[in-house]
């Protein structure tokens, strides 16, 4: 890989610029990868692996919806949230009413997708900053999770809805299914549809967008109704995950998700991101977990040496785009 | 050109894991029938392989926290460290996982479990953050065939699955709290109650014990009950929002955790109410201190590190080949200014 690099390097210095400024990160992944196998040989093995997909993929769901929303200058912080009331639904209808799961599943997620359009609805409609608007509403929706649930954990015993965390199709779990699956659709969505470009445009220039047509109001109710329906998969995993719905999860889980868009070159200012970007961008964070604990780095180090890391993978980042 | 030049370097990527992947397999593959043939042969000399439970013949110990952070777990984790990294030391673990951070988190700490399957534990030591949601990692680690201790709170299934398990009587600590309360406020009163996480095993008990003792005494009443989540800012306000309601009525805050209890007092005192009788569990070096100073009356203390001390003799039974005891319940304690000398560090 390093000749290949050179050659580029030698060759045509503005591509692989231009590669390094797009993709730099995925190469910070690739090394962080390789010295963690060396220090840590059972972090090679397929098993930890499908593990660490496995484990990111609460995270990638939640980490895709902020990203279409940092795309067009905005945020959701209500996605935690959104984990606990979609928990407390889904404990709330299979255990309490007796509901079948996909009713259940179904009910939930239009839940959460309906206060994604309450969200998308409140920002684009009044403009009112989307950091206030979802700080204030994940409370409400928060509050509804504990009032659903009475504050109490509800075991959720039905085996056919933890399945949906364990099952395995071949050798992969069904959540590294559903993340690669979300992932090609957000692909898609973002870099080859319409809706892809005009979030890009309301991102980077609003006022040149609604010049051009684009309506900001459908656009932005489209990106936040997507966060709040992705957040919705993100608590069905979780939950199956726990085996329990209960209001109290989910918290700070908005941090680890913008680390990973950020990470994947998401700009807060709005008007950049990609997909492969943010998938990089979670497989890292994934890593620093994973890694960490498999080298037994001392946990009370690992809050610093994320943080550090993170930093680092964006310095390294920033520093590749401007040269 | 971009999107090719990409393709390339995954590509690159995936077959370089591959191959590490295999070149990982090829070389661990002699390595671990290596010792296996060699067990057969000195298997009557060998005692301690006897605990060897997946037959890798290294034998690893995971330690999931419940967290880092509180005051509490400092202590217990720090214990944990020192124990492990002695019978490291001492040649009766190959190696152990370190302090897993569980975060408080269900969902965290069934990600640690994954992380202990994938690095070949052969027992796991487990504090739950949650009675039902940390069953998975209870659960999973079994079915992978790890030996799990449970220590400090019981996940749901850990009657039927784990090894072990090490951890108070919570009942009981909430009964200690009520005849605490009672025998400094003979006449009884209004009080309230502060709760941990709602769900939480400690909370749960902890609040039928009291709710027990205090049953038989009509002379108290219960005027409030908030959940704190363990966390002492929310108890402090509970507090001083309870003495601004009922004033002189009330005659005491019941707290599940010691943190709470002493930021209670703490803002009764400055309030000028040091007559109100806060008590909550656990025995942190702030309470205690508190309790030394004549601050606080008392708190109950619960021995977290004689609890993880617990599961370690049944790791140590297992590795002696012995069958270890299946429950350990490790008493709580109340102090007060006379014996808390013997308990602040």
């Amino acid at each position: 890989m390093a000749k290949n690099g050179e050659k580029v390097l030698g060759i045509e210095k503005d591509k692989f610029r231009a590669f390094m400024g797009k993709y730099g990160i995925s190469v910070i992944l690739f090394f962080m990868m390789i010295i963690i196998g060396i220090v840590e040989p059972a972090f090679r093995s397929a098993n930890n692996m499908i593990n660490v997909a496995t484990q990111v993929s609460i995270n990638a769901m939640i980490a895709f919806g902020v990203c279409l929303a940092l795309t067009t200058e905005g945020i959701d912080l209500s996605v935690g949230a959104q984990l606990a009331l979609v928990s407390c639904i889904l404990g709330h209808t299979i255990v309490n009413l007796g509901w079948g799961i996909p009713a259940a599943i179904i009910v939930a997620l239009a839940v959460s997708t309906a206060w994604g359009v309450l969200n998308g609805y409140m920002i684009a409609k009044f403009d009112m900053f989307p950091f206030v608007v979802t700080l204030s509403t994940q409370l409400i929706i928060r509050g509804l999770a504990q009032v659903i649930s009475g504050g109490k954990a509800i075991p959720i015993t039905n085996d056919a809805f933890k399945k949906i965390y364990s099952m395995k199709i071949g050798p992969l779990p069904f959540p590294i299914l559903v993340l690669i699956l979300v992932t090609v659709v957000m692909y898609i969505l973002l870099h080859w549809t319409k809706l892809g470009r005009y979030i890009f445009a309301v991102g980077d220039n609003v006022n040149a967008a609604i010049a051009s047509g684009v309506s900001v109001m459908q656009t932005k109710l489209a990106v936040y109704a997507l966060s709040g329906f992705l957040a919705g998969v993100a608590g069905i995993i979780f939950t199956a995950k726990t085996g329990s719905a209960q209001s109290n999860i989910g918290v700070g889980y908005e941090t680890d998700a913008i680390a990973a868009c950020v990470l994947g070159g998401t700009s807060f200012s709005g008007g950049i991101a990609t997909i492969p970007g943010v998938v990089i961008g979670i497989f890292i964070i994934g890593f620093i977990y994973n890694g960490m604990n498999m080298i037994g780095i001392d946990s009370y180090y690992q809050s610093m040496t994320k943080g550090a890391v993170i930093i680092l993978a964006i310095l390294f980042d920033k520093i590749m785009n401007k040269k | 050109m971009k999107k090719k030049l990409l393709s390339v370097l995954l590509c690159a990527a995936m077959a370089t894991t591959m191959v590490v992947g295999c070149g990982a397999k090829e070389e661990e593959a002699p390595a671990a029938s290596a010792p296996a043939a060699g067990e057969t042969k000195e298997e009557a000399a060998d005692a301690a392989k006897a605990g060897d439970v997946n037959g890798d013949g290294k034998i690893i110990v995971g330690y999931i926290s419940k967290n880092i952070v509180d005051p509490f777990h400092a202590p217990i984790n720090d214990y944990a460290e020192e124990t492990f990294e002695a019978m490291k030391a001492e040649g009766k673990i190959d190696d152990w996982t370190g302090v897993l951070d569980g975060e408080t988190d269900p969902n965290k700490q069934i990600d640690r479990a994954t992380d202990c399957i994938s690095k070949n534990c052969d027992y796991v030591i487990i504090l739950p953050a949650e009675a039902a949601a940390s069953d998975t990692a209870v659960t999973q680690m079994n079915d992978a065939g790890i030996k799990v201790i449970v220590v400090n709170s019981k996940t749901t299934s850990t009657d039927d699955v784990a090894l072990g398990y090490v951890g108070p009587d919570d009942v009981e600590a909430g009964r200690m709290l009520a005849n605490w309360v009672i025998e400094n406020n003979p006449e009884g009163g209004k009080y309230i109650h502060c709760q941990g996480v709602i769900g939480n095993s400690a909370q749960i008990q902890r609040g039928e014990g009291m709710a027990e003792v205090m049953a038989s005494h009509p002379e108290f009443e219960m005027v409030g009950e908030s959940a704190c989540e363990w966390q002492a800012d929310k108890a402090a306000n509970a507090a001083s929002d309870a003495i601004s309601k009922y004033g002189d009525e009330l005659v005491a805050v019941i707290c599940d955790n010691d943190d709470m209890s002493s930021a209670a007092q703490k803002t009764c005192n400055d309030a000028g109410r040091s007559d109100i009788t806060c008590v909550g569990v656990d025995g942190n070096q702030n309470p205690l201190q508190m309790v030394k100073d004549g601050e606080m009356g008392a708190t109950v203390l619960q021995d977290g590190p004689g609890q993880v001390g617990g599961a370690v003799t049944m790791i140590e039974a297992c590795l002696a080949g012995e069958t270890p005891e299946k429950e350990i319940m490790v008493p709580f304690v109340l102090v007060t200014k006379d014996n808390v000398d013997q308990y602040l560090k």
